[in-house]
């Protein structure tokens, strides 16, 4: 048993939790989103500045809230990348300064397993293997999931937008604010998915030959835009139903494919977007009748937090994964098969 | 009994000391803008071989670049939270001033895009707080001007003006975040045949008898989306301005950015611009040209500010008379 704390800073949320193995005891998250509102989308250095304001505040919201003292904590686990540098580079250089004091173990993680990681929390079900669709505002992949700590391979990805942007430009292009998840989730709650029929990229069957379990949505956002553009009277709902289904859809069907050409009888869907209502509920219906054990965190535990992080940090301690050395590198492009940091 | 770790990180440099009761047992920096998060930790950890029961965290709250500085204040204040001290905050400059033995002087550090951060000091007192400016500004005083490079924010320093002076609690900026709102109430999208009334009349008004033609727009229109990108604002379903770019081999072009007279200085041209700056980037374009007339140049600090330098100039390049500036923008 091991308290591990972890530090999340790669975008616009500073956020600090605290596990105890599979126990989550804090989840302290302070978000910027509303100082980004204004500019449309998240400022690098008004994230940052924010990052370290916040830092301090956080760390300790999390000690109180879990009830344990900063001397308990056995390891530190922080967001090494991908995310913004500047951002980034605050939960490194904080998560650095605890270890050192502490003389504790560091494990700089990678954001991207650490979403799939959450799934563990309050779970004792062995997570791998699994197929895993990740989905957020930077990143929308397909992921074989052999060992969580060790051994990921990346079976596809977008090759333009990821699907959180895609839903940023569609619910900026209809005036609906920022970010834009959360708001076509909602005002597709009052339309009708099946009024337009928006194309769902790269299903044809040469894309499918060249880019089975890749994905693409800047046609999607083009055909959007070419509707709103045509139809002076849209219905805004209708639209964003009909937008998100095509989304939602690509997204399962090859998260599927995935599953039984890979001989994997386990889907979890993690990142920003797995907090989808339609994503949810579309998922958990085509995986019960494909007979595919489905996982997906709790919606408040999908979007960016300190908690998912700790939850990495956990489970490469338990796999037996060495700490990251003293002094290492925040890298802004990670890739998603380096999850523990050297 | 008091044993001060002091860092800083507020210049090109990476600076730690520990101070035990005055007695330096540990001093050493690094040289590399770009690697305080790397190298602090390393430097800590060697310090705390000596001595790791630490007293107090003494911090250089800069001013200084932006990245590097909250490296060294964010690890000071997680420092002191985990081993239950206290930290304390010191004007970087200060630090920097504190060795140098002259009457009346300015210090000053690199606050990139050719400015400086600097102060101004008199029999060791700082008289003017930190502020940042072209570096030629600074001469006009007409004291010795002592820059980084030869001086640093010593770190011992930092742990002396720690233990004996007031704190500075707040990272020292001075420039504010590099963001703009967007212009309120006005849309972006893609400009398209419809827009084209429109903006043939606006071409007119702006521009005279160098205005686009219908038939020119529609042929920098054939070319989008693979080589051109042509944008909208609209205010109230009305075009007030739009921008275009074209992209074929190495170099994206900005044929136009316009905005009609009674909606400038509102930010469109500059969200035109980033938006045609992110495209060009998008299609991993080696740079940027644009053209603007000679005395027709209010935009000229915008493009500055974007990273836009004069490469040369046209003459008669929009009718006789009439002067292009050339302005280019490295991507690579």
């Amino acid at each position: 048993m091991a308290l591990v704390l972890g530090i999340e800073t790669s975008c616009d949320e500073t956020a600090v939790g605290i596990v105890d193995d599979h126990k989550l005891l804090a989840n302290v998250i302070s978000s910027s989103v509303d100082q980004h509102v204004r500019f449309g989308g998240v400022v690098p250095e008004v994230a940052s500045r924010a990052h370290l304001e916040a830092m301090q505040q956080v760390i300790k919201q999390a000690l109180t809230d879990a009830s344990v003292s900063i001397k308990d904590i056995d390891a530190i686990a922080v967001t090494a990348g991908p995310g913004l540098i500047g951002a980034l580079l605050v939960g490194v250089s904080s998560a650095s300064a605890l270890a050192l004091a502490l003389d504790k173990p560091l494990y700089g993680v990678n954001h991207l397993s650490a979403h799939i990681a959450v799934d563990q929390l309050n779970n004792s079900d062995q997570l791998h293997p699994a197929i895993a669709l990740l989905v957020s505002g930077g990143h929308s992949s397909i992921l074989q999931v052999n060992n969580l700590a060790t051994d990921v391979i990346v079976k596809g990805a977008t090759i333009d937008d990821a699907a959180g942007e895609a839903f940023d430009k569609i619910a900026r292009l209809m005036g609906l604010g920022f970010p834009g998840g959360p708001l076509i989730d909602k005002e597709a709650l009052k339309g009708n998915k099946t009024e337009i029929n928006f194309p769902r990229g790269l299903t044809a069957p040469g894309d499918l030959e060249n880019h089975r379990y890749d994905f693409s949505f800047s046609g999607l956002k083009t055909a959007v835009a070419r509707y709103l553009a045509q139809t002076p009277n849209y219905k805004k709902a209708d639209v964003a139903a009909s937008f998100q289904e095509a989304v939602v859809d690509v997204l399962i069907n090859k998260s599927l494919t995935a599953c039984k050409e890979s001989g994997i009888d386990k889907l979890i869907i993690a990142g920003g977007v797995a907090a989808n209502h339609r994503l949810r509920e579309l998922a958990k219906q085509r995986c019960e009748s494909a007979k595919i054990q489905f996982r997906i965190p709790p919606a408040n535990l999908c979007t960016d937090n300190g908690a998912m992080v700790a939850a990495l940090g956990s489970l490469a301690i338990n796999e037996g994964v060495a700490a990251s050395e003293i002094g290492i590198s925040a890298d802004s492009a990670a890739p998603v098969t380096q999850v523990v940091w050297k | 009994m008091s044993t001060v770790l002091a860092i800083d990180t507020s210049t090109s440099q990476t600076c730690v000391a520990l101070v035990e009761n005055g007695k330096v047992l540990f001093n050493k920096s690094h040289l590399d803008p770009l690697a305080h998060g790397e190298i602090l930790p390393k430097l800590v950890a060697q310090a705390l071989k000596l001595n790791s029961k630490i007293d107090l965290v003494a911090v250089g709250m800069g001013p200084g670049p932006f990245t590097g500085l909250r490296v060294g204040i964010t690890f000071a204040q997680s420092y002191a939270l985990a081993a239950s001290i206290n930290w304390v905050g010191v004007c970087s400059l200060d630090a920097m001033a504190a060795n140098i033995g002259e009457k009346d002087f300015i210090v000053s550090t690199d606050a990139r895009r050719k400015e400086r951060y600097w102060a101004r000091y008199k029999n060791g007192i700082q008289i003017t707080e930190p502020a940042v400016s072209k570096g030629i500004e600074l001469e006009k005083f007409g004291v010795k001007i002592f820059e980084e490079g030869k001086y640093f924010p010593e770190a011992v320093a930092i742990a002396n003006l720690g233990l004996n002076s007031s704190s500075v609690t707040e990272p020292i900026y001075i420039r504010k975040p590099d963001a703009y709102p967007l212009p309120d109430g006005v849309k972006f999208r893609a400009m398209s045949a419809l827009d084209l009334v429109s903006a043939v009349g606006i071409e007119k008004d702006v521009y005279g008898k160098a205005a686009w033609s219908s038939a020119q727009f529609k042929e920098e229109f054939a070319k989008a989306p693979k080589n051109a990108n042509y944008l909208a604002a609209e205010v109230d379903g009305e075009l007030v301005g739009y921008a275009g770019i074209y992209f074929a081999a190495d170099v994206a072009d900005i044929h136009t950015i316009t905005v009609v007279e009674n909606h400038r200085r509102k930010g469109i041209g500059r969200e035109l611009l980033k938006r045609m700056i992110d495209w060009a980037r998008v299609k991993t374009a080696d740079a940027i040209m644009l053209e603007m007339r000679l005395g027709n140049d209010q935009a000229r600090p915008l493009y500055e500010h974007y990273g836009f330098v004069e490469i040369s100039k046209r003459e008669n390049y929009y009718g006789p008379g009439l002067t292009a500036v050339v302005m280019r923008k490295e991507l690579k």
